[in-house]
C-alpha cells in the first residue's frame, strides 16, 4: 500500500493574522481613551490652579462644576448607547457560529479589555495617586475638587463603560459566555464597578469621621477591597486561552475535513 | 541640574498649552465651605501681618502675628493636645525657612492650652512664581486645618533660580534641597529596573501564554522549566543578595553618622495674661439672615482699674472695628486684606466707656455682605449654633485688652 | 467527528515545547502574547497601584515618613500581595516564574509616573520628598525561590522572609543621604525632616506621620532590624493568604445562565467543543 500524498490544509483559505484580527478597533480605542485622558490632565494642569482652589469661587462653577455636569451626561448616555448597541446586534444564533468567525471574535473580546485595562490604568492609577498631591495643596473643601471630578465622575464611568461593554460583547456574540455566566468576568467587571457606589463610603468617612488627610485611612479601604477584584483577570485570562485553543481546534479540524472533500 | 529644570519647563509648557486666563482669581483655597462653628468657636487669628506682598524667587516672607484657641471649644472636636503650626499656601509655592511658637522652634508638634494666647511666626522663601494667598495656619490633630486670614503675596522670577541650601552637623554641603539625593535614586532605581526587565526577559522572549498552557496541561513541564532557567535563576538570586547588602555597606561608610527621623514634641508655655479681665455674658444674639446682621447684647463687666471701649469684634478672621475708637482704629494695617475688614465696622449702641468696676448691658452690631461671601451664613445648616469671638477693648491708656465672646445665636428671617 | 490518518504535510505545523501547533495558529498566539501582556500589564499597575498607595502610600509618598518602624514594617506586607497571587496565576497555569518581578516593576513604574505628572508636575512637590520605595530585589529573590523549590511554601517562607528582610538595605542607599543630622533653629532633625518641613503639604501637619516616636527598647537602635524581622513574619503568612487568593481568582467557575434564549443561545442547543485530542507530539 502506498503511503498517502500530504495535502496542504490551509491553502484555501486565508489564514494569515489578518483574517482572525482587526487592529483599527484596538487602536481607535487606545487613542480615544489616551486623548481623553490627556485632555483631562491638561484641563486640570490650567485650570486646578487658576479655578480650582476655592469652590466658593464663581470661576469654580464656570470650569469645574460645568466640567462635572457635562461628563456626567455624556457618560450615562455613552453607557446607554454602546450596551444598547451591543444588544441590538446580538447573535440570536451562535450554536451555529463557524469556528474562524468565533476566533475572530475572541481576538476582538481581548482588544475590548485591552481598551477597559487601559482605562483601568489610568483610574486606579494616574489620576488617583494624582489626588494624593492635590489634597496637599488645598483644604478640602467639597466632594468635587478638580481631581476627584476626573478621577471619580470623570474617568471611573468611563472604563465601567468599557468592563459592563466587553462582558456584554462577549455575552451576546461567543457561544461559551451566552451559555454559561463566567464569574471570573463578572467579578472583573463588577468588583471596579462598585468602585462607584463606595464613593458613597468615601464621602461620608470624610465628612463625619476622619478629618486628617492620609491616603492609608480606613475610609479608603473599600477601594483596597474592590481593586482586588482586577485579579479575577486572571481566571478570565484561563478561560479564554481555553476557548480560543478549543476554538483553533475545531477551525483545523473544519479545515482538514474541507481538505479531504476536496481530494 | 538646569538641563533638567528647563526640561521640567518645558513639560509644564506642554501641558499647558492653552493659556486662558480666567477673570476673578480665587480669593481662598478651601477654608470658606469649613462650618462656621468650626471657624467662630476654635483658633483666633489677630495682630497678622505680613512682612511685605512681593518678593522674589529665593527673597523672604515672614508672617507673624497671634493667636487664641478659644475658650468655648466645640465639644464634638478633639481639644489642642498635639498642634503643629502649617502653613496656609496651595502647597510648596513658597518654602518655610523658619517658624516658631512663642520664639521657641515650631518644627515638632505639641500641646497647647485653650484660652490661652500664643505668639507665632513663619519665615517663607518664595519658590513658585505666581500670586499666592498665604495664610497662617495651625492645624490641631483630630480637627484637621484651621485657617487665618489670608493675603496675598506675588513672586516673580523663574523656578529654576530657586535654592534652598543647607549645610549638615558633619560638614555636608548640600547645594538645594530640592535635588539632593535625588541622583542616586534615579541611577539605584534605574538599575534594578534594568535588571528586572533583564531577568523577565529570559522568559519573555519565547512563547508565552496559550503554548505554555497548553504544554503544562500535556504534562511537560520538563520543557518548560529547565536546568538553564533554574541557573538563571540562581544567579540572580545570589547576585541580588550581594549586590543589596554590598550597596547597604557602601551607604553605610559613605554616611557613617545618620540619625533617624525626629518625632519629638515641644513644650511651650503661653503668653502670660492678666490676673483679671473683662468679662463677656451674651444675654442674646441673633443673626439677620436677609439683613446680614449680626446682633448682639452683651453683658460687660470691667474689673480693671482703667474705663474701656469696645474697639473691634473678631470672629471667623472677620474684624468689625469700631471707627470711633481710634485706638482699634490705629491697628488696622491699610496692608491688611481690604476683604476681611467690612467696611461698616462694628455699631456699638452704647458708646460711653465702660467704667472701673461697671457691669452694663451693651448692644452690638455687625453688618456686612462678608458674612454671606465668606459663608458663615451656613450657620443655618449647622448642627452646633453658637457664636464665638474675641472681642478688643481698649483703655483709656490705649492698652488693649482681649475678652472672649460666646453664646447662642438665633436666626431672624424679618430684617428686623 | 474523528480525524483522518494522515502525516501532516511539511511547513504546516511546528513543535513548541513538545506540542504540534499549526504556523497560523503559532503566530497568531505570539501576537497574542503580546497583546495579553500588556493588558496584564496596565491591569497590574492599576489594582496594584490603588492597593498599595491606599494602604502604605503615605509611607511611600514622602521621605519623612520613612521610619524605621512602620515603613519597614507595613510596606513589605502591603506589597508583597499582589506578587503572590500573579505568582500563583503565571507559575500555576504557565510555569512562568516572573509575577512577582512583573507586579513589583508595574508598581514603580505606575508610582514614577505618578509622581512626576501629579506630584511634580501638577502640585510642585521636587522630588526629594518623594522619591517611591524601591522593592525590585525582594521580588527578585520571590521569583527566584519559586524557580528553584517549585514549591509554593518553600517561596512563602525564604521569598517572604527575603522580600521582608532586603527592604531596608535595598533602600537605604537612596536613604541614607536623607539621615543627615542637622540643625535647624537651635532643634535637631534630619535632613528628610527638614524637606519634608519645607515643602509645605497644606493637609499633612507633622503630628500626622505614623512613624516611629520612640519606645523603651530600640536595641542598640537597631529597630529597622527587628521591624524588618516581623516583617518577613507576617509576609511569609500573607504570602500563604495571598497565593490562595489568587487561586480563588483564578479558578474558572460558570454558571448556568437563565436568560441564555435571550442571548441567542436557546436551551436546546450548546456551544461547540472540539473532540479530544489524539497527541501529536513530536
Amino acid at each position: 500500500m502506498t503511503k498517502p500524498e500530504p495535502v496542504a490544509l490551509f491553502t484555501t483559505q486565508d489564514w494569515s493574522t489578518r483574517a482572525f484580527v482587526s487592529w483599527r478597533g484596538l487602536i481607535l480605542g487606545l487613542l480615544g481613551v489616551f486623548s481623553l485622558m490627556l485632555a483631562y490632565r491638561m484641563y486640570q494642569q490650567v485650570f486646578g490652579w487658576t479655578a480650582g482652589l476655592d469652590a466658593t469661587a464663581p470661576a469654580f462653577d464656570t470650569y469645574w462644576m460645568n466640567l462635572l455636569k457635562a461628563e456626567l451626561v455624556i457618560l450615562t448616555t455613552s453607557w446607554a448607547a454602546l450596551w444598547s448597541y451591543l444588544w441590538f446586534t446580538r447573535d440570536r444564533n451562535m450554536a451555529q457560529l463557524a469556528p474562524r468567525e468565533e476566533i475572530r471574535r475572541y481576538v476582538n473580546l481581548i482588544f475590548f479589555i485591552f481598551v477597559y485595562a487601559f482605562a483601568v490604568y489610568f483610574t486606579g492609577s494616574f489620576f488617583a495617586e494624582q489626588d494624593a498631591s492635590w489634597h496637599q495643596t488645598v483644604v478640602r473643601d467639597t466632594a468635587f475638587t478638580p481631581s476627584h471630578i476626573v478621577l471619580f465622575y470623570g474617568t471611573m464611568p468611563l472604563f465601567v463603560l468599557f468592563g459592563v461593554g466587553s462582558l456584554l460583547y462577549a455575552m451576546t456574540r461567543l457561544p461559551k459566555f451566552a451559555e454559561r455566566l463566567s464569574l471570573p468576568f463578572m467579578l472583573a467587571v463588577g468588583g471596579p464597578f462598585l468602585i462607584l457606589p463606595n464613593l458613597g463610603y468615601n464621602e461620608w468617612g470624610h465628612a463625619f469621621w476622619l478629618m486628617e488627610e492620609y491616603f492609608s485611612a480606613p475610609l479608603h479601604w473599600g477601594f483596597v477591597v474592590l481593586g482586588w477584584s482586577v485579579l479575577a483577570l486572571g481566571g478570565l485570562l484561563v478561560q479564554i486561552l481555553q476557548h480560543l485553543m478549543d476554538a483553533i481546534r475545531r477551525a483545523e479540524i473544519q479545515a482538514e475535513a474541507q481538505s479531504l472533500s476536496v481530494v | 541640574m538646569k538641563r533638567s529644570q528647563s526640561h521640567q519647563r518645558a513639560v509644564r509648557w506642554l501641558f499647558s498649552l492653552m493659556c486662558l486666563m480666567v477673570a476673578g482669581p480665587a480669593l481662598a483655597h478651601g477654608e470658606r465651605n469649613q462650618e462656621p462653628f468650626l471657624r467662630m468657636r476654635t483658633a483666633h487669628f489677630y495682630d497678622v501681618k505680613w512682612s511685605t506682598d512681593h518678593i522674589a524667587v529665593n527673597e523672604e516672607v515672614t508672617v507673624s502675628g497671634r493667636f487664641r484657641l478659644f475658650e468655648d471649644w466645640p465639644a464634638n472636636l478633639p481639644k489642642p493636645e498635639r498642634v503643629f503650626i502649617g502653613n496656609g499656601t496651595p502647597g510648596p509655592v513658597l518654602a518655610r525657612v523658619e517658624s516658631y511658637i512663642n520664639g521657641s522652634p515650631a518644627i515638632q508638634s505639641g500641646p497647647l492650652q485653650l484660652d490661652r494666647d500664643y505668639e507665632f511666626k513663619t519665615v517663607l522663601k518664595g519658590r513658585i512664581p505666581g500670586r499666592h494667598h498665604v495664610h497662617p495656619m495651625v492645624n490641631v490633630e483630630g480637627a484637621g486645618p484651621l485657617l487665618g486670614p489670608g493675603s496675598w503675596v506675588e513672586v516673580s522670577g523663574d523656578h529654576a533660580d530657586f535654592k534652598l541650601p543647607l549645610t549638615t552637623l558633619d560638614g555636608t554641603q548640600i547645594p538645594n534641597l530640592e535635588t539632593w539625593g535625588v541622583d542616586m535614586v534615579v541611577r539605584w532605581q534605574g538599575f534594578w529596573i534594568l535588571l528586572a526587565l533583564v531577568f523577565a526577559g529570559w522568559w519573555l522572549r519565547r512563547p508565552l501564554l496559550m503554548t505554555r498552557l497548553r504544554a503544562l496541561e500535556a504534562g511537560r513541564e520538563d520543557l518548560l522549566v529547565t536546568r538553564g532557567d533554574r541557573l538563571w535563576a540562581a544567579v540572580f538570586l545570589t547576585g541580588t543578595v550581594l549586590t543589596v547588602f554590598g550597596a547597604a555597606t557602601w551607604a553605610e561608610n559613605r554616611y557613617p553618622r545618620t540619625v533617624p527621623l525626629q518625632a519629638g514634641q515641644f513644650r511651650v508655655d503661653p503668653l502670660p495674661r492678666n490676673a483679671h479681665e473683662i468679662t463677656v455674658k451674651v444675654e442674646r444674639a441673633t443673626y439677620d439672615v436677609p439683613g446680614r446682621s449680626m446682633k448682639m447684647t452683651l453683658t460687660l463687666h470691667n474689673p480693671l482699674s482703667r474705663p474701656v471701649q469696645l474697639g473691634e469684634f473678631l470672629t471667623a478672621n472677620l474684624r468689625f472695628v469700631n471707627h470711633a475708637v481710634p485706638a482699634a482704629m490705629a491697628l488696622v494695617d491699610p496692608r491688611y486684606p481690604a476683604d476681611i475688614v467690612p467696611r461698616a465696622g462694628l455699631t456699638v449702641h452704647d458708646a460711653a466707656p465702660l467704667a472701673p468696676g461697671e457691669t452694663r448691658s451693651i448692644k452690638i452690631e455687625a453688618t456686612d455682605a462678608a458674612w454671606e461671601s465668606e459663608r458663615l451664613t451656613s450657620l443655618l445648616t449647622d448642627p452646633d449654633n453658637r457664636v464665638g469671638g474675641l472681642l478688643f477693648l481698649f483703655d483709656d491708656a490705649g492698652e488693649r485688652h482681649i475678652a472672649n465672646v460666646s453664646g447662642a445665636i438665633v436666626p431672624v428671617f424679618t430684617g428686623g | 467527528m474523528t480525524l483522518p490518518i494522515k502525516p501532516p504535510p511539511e511547513g504546516e505545523f511546528i513543535e513548541i515545547y513538545g506540542q504540534r501547533w499549526s504556523r497560523w495558529a503559532a503566530t497568531l498566539s505570539a501576537r497574542l502574547d503580546i497583546v495579553i501582556s500588556l493588558i496584564i500589564i496596565l491591569a497590574i499597575t492599576a489594582a496594584f497601584h490603588l492597593h498599595f498607595q491606599l494602604l502604605a502610600g503615605d509611607w511611600d509618598f514622602w521621605v519623612d515618613w520613612k521610619d524605621r518602624q512602620y515603613w519597614v514594617t507595613l510596606t513589605p506586607i502591603v506589597a508583597i500581595t499582589f506578587p503572590a497571587a500573579l505568582q500563583y496565576v503565571l507559575w500555576e497555569k504557565f510555569r512562568l516564574p516572573i509575577g512577582a518581578t512583573l507586579s513589583i516593576t508595574c508598581l514603580l513604574a505606575g508610582a514614577w509616573i505618578a509622581r512626576v505628572f501629579g506630584f511634580h508636575l501638577w502640585s510642585y512637590f521636587p522630588f526629594s520628598l518623594i522619591w517611591p520605595v524601591l522593592m525590585i530585589p525582594g521580588a527578585l529573590v520571590l521569583d527566584c525561590a519559586l524557580v528553584l523549590t517549585g514549591n509554593f511554601f518553600f517561596t512563602a517562607v525564604i521569598g517572604g522572609m527575603g522580600f521582608a528582610v532586603l527592604f531596608y538595605p535595598g533602600n537605604w542607599p537612596m536613604l541614607a543621604a536623607y539621615h543627615l543630622p542637622v540643625e535647624v533653629m537651635g532643634t535637631l532633625v534630619s535632613v528628610a525632616d527638614y524637606i519634608g518641613y519645607a515643602f509645605t503639604r497644606t493637609a499633612t501637619p507633622e503630628y500626622l506621620r505614623f512613624i516611629e516616636r520612640g519606645t523603651l527598647r530600640t536595641f542598640g537602635g537597631h529597630s529597622a532590624w527587628v521591624a524588618s524581622a516581623f516583617s518577613g513574619f507576617v509576609c511569609v503568612l500573607t504570602y500563604l493568604v495571598w497565593w490562595h487568593i489568587g487561586m480563588l481568582m483564578t479558578r474558572v467557575t460558570t454558571l448556568p445562565n437563565r436568560w441564555r434564549a435571550m442571548f441567542g443561545m436557546p436551551d436546546h442547543q450548546t456551544a461547540a467543543v472540539a473532540p479530544a485530542e489524539k497527541t501529536h507530539e513530536a
